[in-house]
């Protein structure tokens, strides 16, 4: 990474971000897709005291389905051996949902307020406790704080010349954002297909060198820039660890 | 060992002389209650 890379924004939010990185690598690409999955370390429940539980369900069903729900995991507050408290108590009729949990520790909290835990009828009550552990991904999967994390070789379109005047015009998709006189185009301006950008012309489209556009979405437990951070941090204390390891 | 009848819904408490009826109602149908303890779940 000697030479200069740059970064573009295309789409800029909390939790979903498109960007495009110029200058880098397939293998580096690769290498933070793969550690915003499974190397930021998230909190998700792990370990669940049932109080009571007169709902419809086993006891194991509900806290797979409180493991799942993703709390917010503020940037280094917390170790790996550190647990946080959480407590619900629903009683019935009523639906519990995720943001009937209350937390020992404010920076952590369900991430999404609506996310439904169980339906509960007339005289059933769900009372218990709930331990949340910091863990990666690749752990388990309630731990991913990346979902949905991918890149595409950006992609340039020029117009090469007119297409054959009685040529079959077959739709020409492309995907997410393309490179086209320079300018960054979203290609849903144009449904996707080349054909409806440029009418009865003929296009050829490469992949740019050493350019990613990457499309990355949290599950809500720490913001995207957070996340790409975070990864690319992992990236460089794990390559110290290994320069170290192998210098004498 | 508390179990509740299934007819009259009441607490039931057997013992060993008394088989398995209810003495409210003499219903043969008994439901055993959940326990109080806490359960401690691993989520896995």
């Amino acid at each position: 990474m000697d030479e200069d890379y740059e970064v573009e924004f295309v789409e800029r939010g909390d939790r979903k971000a498109l960007f495009l990185v110029r200058g880098v690598t397939p293998a580096f690409a690769n290498g933070i897709r793969r550690t915003m999955i499974a190397d930021v370390p998230t909190l998700a429940i792990d370990e669940v005291r049932v109080i009571e539980n007169s709902s419809v369900m086993f006891d194991e069903q509900i806290a797979l389905r409180l493991g799942l729900v993703p709390l917010t995991t503020p940037p280094a507050e917390f170790d790996e051996d550190d647990v946080v408290t959480l407590s619900i108590d629903v009683a019935g009729p009523a639906t519990a949902y995720s943001g009937d949990l209350v937390s020992a520790d404010d920076m952590v909290q369900p991430a999404d307020q609506n996310v439904p835990i169980i339906e509960l009828k007339d005289g059933q009550r769900l009372e218990l406790e709930a331990d949340a552990v910091l863990e990666t991904g690749k752990a388990h999967a309630k731990h991913q704080g990346g979902v949905s994390v991918g890149y595409r070789h950006l992609q340039r379109v020029e117009v090469v010349g007119d297409a054959d005047e009685f040529e079959e015009s077959e739709p020409n998709i492309v995907r997410g954002v393309v490179e086209i006189d320079g300018e960054l185009v979203d290609t849903a301006e144009f449904d996707n297909d080349l054909t409806q950008k440029f009418p009865g012309k003929e296009v050829a489209v490469h992949d740019v060198e050493k350019a990613f556009v990457f499309h990355v979405e949290t599950d809500g437990s720490m913001t995207v820039e957070e996340l790409v951070n975070r990864a690319t941090d992992s990236i460089e204390s794990r390559a110290l660890e290994l320069e170290d390891a192998v210098s004498l | 060992m508390s179990y509740k009848c299934s007819r009259c819904k009441r607490d039931v408490t057997l013992d060993e002389y008394g088989g398995v009826r209810c003495p409210y109602c003499g219903h043969r149908v008994l439901l055993k209650e959940r326990s109080t303890d806490i359960k401690e779940v691993d989520v896995r």
